[in-house]
């Protein structure tokens, strides 16, 4: 008897070779009502160019729903459906589950079709993270779910989620005059969470499109495995990070070369660093300050040089002392501690 | 029954909402230093604001209680006594959240009201850009840069202030200069400021607009289907895949230009546009590739053309520009119409390269907000610059 993953045909998607061998065609085009140098946007052209025509996008509310399909207008070519705040992952499970069955039963052509779905931070890492969970433990799915962080519920004008860095300014945590940092909490590390999580989720992936061959290719590959993935792209968002629009794709850049945002894979459980993150950890890069990406930014500009100095020794943290620098924020002490498990 | 004063304060979303929201409070503290009651309030359907896409708060004051409830029985003002636009490149029109098509920057100015906007400009540059109206109408120039800033730090070049005082002096009935100074030290505790109203009071002319000037374009609209005309599910078609282009001098098609959504155009959330040195492009792509609205249509050549229906100005193609001086922004105001700059450029080489060093050297300088801490301390003292020489 078949097993049912066999009967899901998977896309064949190579990595593009270069940025003058990709395809010219849109499949997200203009027209949407994002900000000006909006990051987010760019992730949705950049995921449904890597993806091609034969794909089913999958949108959770926030700003990637609202601003590019509001009412009676759209900005998608391939087809797009609105699916709760919450339930990306339920959806680009249903959705997969949906195009297996049409097909086994013959009432669909039997080919490999894309299911992406899509959330925001707040949709992602706030409420729909149990049921991405549960997507990424069923194997026999075909599907990505692609977080684009912008670091706040940046469509409803900038309320703090769980993906917020520490001490930004936000409508939930405006400074004061008695008190400076209202938001002490550190970003949850999503990425890492669900690949420690999920053991036979066969590829999980941060990106940033600042780095948009590498973001692609990760998107292609997310999509060509097999199986549930998921992929957590940081997007700078000129709205609520508060700079010039003009910065966004600088903004990403300082992001990674100073460590605060670190680029890997797991694929089929290996940890790759990749770009620059790569470069930075072998010693070829040397990894800026977080002030020089702190600074540039208006939800940052009331932090005095203690708190830069908090962030910096976070960072540091992140890259020094983590049992997989970046990726699992556990201490290498816990390996000495306890050789008795081998 | 008593009167009712409308005023509306058109803006640029998050870059302006602080400044508009001042306004249009402060105009309502004024009112109430004169017994006028009066309620302040942004335009619901503009929210949640994006960055430069235009927006709209109005302030509604009347001279008694009854009137004020009357007049805020509707949704928003049909008329207006006076319109501010709080940046020059509003006067061309916008496209809102809140609407699809476009609206003349003067739509809501009543006959012989008064359209206020922030610029360096003159009457003459402005006028055009702005739609002709059937009837005469006022305009006045506040000098100055538009004042631009984000969500989280403000840029207090005394704009806000400077607009009340401008009020005060072109519709006295809604309020005095003793008002609006009295407002302000109420509202900020800051002589400067109150100050600054009184300079922008003394030195606050207008022209009239007659029914003949300016742009006699009739703005795009669309006529859009009612809900139960969708289809099932609320399913709606989706964009057309995109198409070759044709090269008008060689006839040779290549390159491709993707099909746009139709029913925003988003060109009106542009206060700067790039302009390209297509002899100087190296094609390699950035621009095309890293563009969040996919404005760049892809010529036979290969060429990147930014397409100036789609393109909303954020700048990121002259950011990521690896060739010195072949993507430059140039401020709006600048240019009358969307033409394709290619197309100009294959028609005649040598008149585009001279059109193109013009619009380059004789562009006013603009910003889009915050750049690095300590920016707006250094910008500010220019613009008071500005103010002091208004009218001198």
């Amino acid at each position: 008897m078949a097993t049912l993953t066999d009967v899901q045909p998977i896309p064949k998607l190579d990595p593009f070779k270069g940025v003058k061998k990709l395809p010219l065609e849109e499949f997200f085009t203009s027209g949407h009502r994002t900000c000006q140098g909006c990051e987010s946007a760019l992730v949705m052209k950049m995921m449904a160019k890597a993806a091609g025509p034969r794909t089913i996008v999958l949108g959770s509310t926030g700003c990637m729903y609202v601003a590019n399909t509001t009412y009676y207008s759209t900005s998608w070519v391939i087809p797009w459906m609105h699916t709760q705040l919450g339930s990306s992952g339920s959806a680009a499970l249903g959705t997969s589950a949906a195009l297996k069955a049409l097909m086994r039963k013959g009432k669909m052509k039997n080919e490999p079709i894309n299911v992406i779905a899509f959330c925001g931070d707040g949709g992602g890492a706030d409420m729909g993270l149990s049921a991405i969970s549960a997507t990424l433990t069923h194997p026999d799915y075909n599907c990505l779910i692609l977080m684009y962080d912008n670091e706040s519920y940046a469509n409803t004008d900038i309320q703090l989620s769980g993906s917020t860095p520490y001490g930004a300014h936000t409508t939930f945590s405006p400074p004061g005059k008695m008190k400076r940092i209202m938001h002490h909490r550190w970003k949850k590390n999503m990425a890492g969470m669900l690949a420690a999580g999920h053991p036979t989720c066969r590829y999980i992936a941060t990106m940033c499109m600042s780095y948009a061959l590498q973001g692609m290719n990760c998107v292609r590959k997310a999509l060509s495995i097999g199986g549930p993935t998921f992929i957590h792209s940081l997007d700078p968002c000129p709205k609520g990070w508060d700079y010039d629009p003009y910065l966004s794709h600088e903004m990403g850049e300082l992001a990674v070369t100073t460590g605060v945002w670190p680029l890997y894979e797991v694929e089929e459980g290996v940890v790759k660093l990749y770009g620059k993150t790569k470069e930075i950890a072998e010693g070829r890069y040397k990894r800026g300050q977080v002030r020089e990406y702190l600074l540039k930014q208006g939800r940052f500009a009331h932090f005095k040089d203690e708190d830069i100095d908090y962030f910096q020794s976070k960072v540091d943290e992140m890259w020094e002392k983590w049992l997989i620098p970046g990726v699992i924020p556990f201490r290498k002490e816990v390996e000495a501690d306890s050789p008795a498990a081998r | 029954m008593g009167r009712l004063f409308a005023v509306e304060i058109v803006y640029r979303g998050i870059f302006q909402k602080t400044l508009a929201k001042n306004i249009s409070r402060a105009i309502v503290l004024a009112a109430h230093c004169e017994g006028k009651p009066g309620i302040s309030f942004g335009r619901y359907g503009d929210s949640p604001e994006r960055n430069g896409i235009p927006a709209k708060s109005f302030a509604i004051v009347a001279t008694d209680d009854l009137t004020l409830e009357e007049g805020m029985a509707k949704y928003e003002p049909k008329e207006v006594d006076i319109s501010i636009a709080v940046d020059d490149t509003l006067c061309k029109g916008v496209e809102s959240w809140a609407w699809y098509g476009l609206q003349p920057i003067n739509r809501l100015t009543k006959p012989g009201g008064t359209l206020i906007v922030t610029s360096r400009e003159q009457p003459e540059t402005l006028i055009p850009m702005c739609h002709r109206k059937e009837y005469p109408y006022q305009l006045a120039i506040v000098k100055g840069i538009p004042s631009f800033s984000g969500l989280w730090v403000y840029k207090d070049d005394h704009t806000d202030v400077r607009i009340l005082g401008a009020i005060a002096r072109l519709l006295p009935e809604l309020f005095g200069l003793e008002s609006v100074q009295k407002a302000i030290m109420q509202e900020w505790q800051d002589p400067v400021k109150a100050s600054s109203a009184a300079r922008s009071y003394e030195r606050i002319t207008s022209v009239t607009v007659r029914p003949e000037q300016g742009n006699p374009e009739e703005p795009y609209k669309f006529e859009l289907p009612k809900w139960w005309e969708m289809g099932e599910g609320i399913a709606i078609p989706g964009i057309a895949p995109g198409h070759t282009m044709q090269d008008p001098e060689s006839q040779k098609s290549g390159g491709y230009q993707p099909a746009r959504n139709p029913t925003f155009k988003k060109f009106t959330t542009r206060t700067m546009r790039p302009v390209v040195n297509f002899d100087t492009c190296i094609k390699c792509t950035l621009c095309w590739l890293q563009c969040p609205d996919s404005c760049f249509d892809v010529t036979p050549e290969g060429l990147y053309d930014a397409n100036m229906e789609a393109c909303c100005g954020c700048g990121v193609c002259e950011a990521v520009c690896p060739v010195k001086d072949c993507v430059t922004m140039v401020n709006e105001i600048a240019f009358q119409d969307n033409a394709s700059q290619w197309e100009m450029w294959r028609k005649d080489k040598p008149v585009y390269q001279a059109w193109l060093k013009e619009k380059i050297e004789h562009r006013p300088e603009r910003s889009h907000g915050f750049r690095y801490r300590g920016q707006y301390e250094e910008q500010v003292p220019e613009m008071m610059e500005i103010a002091r020489e208004d009218g001198a």
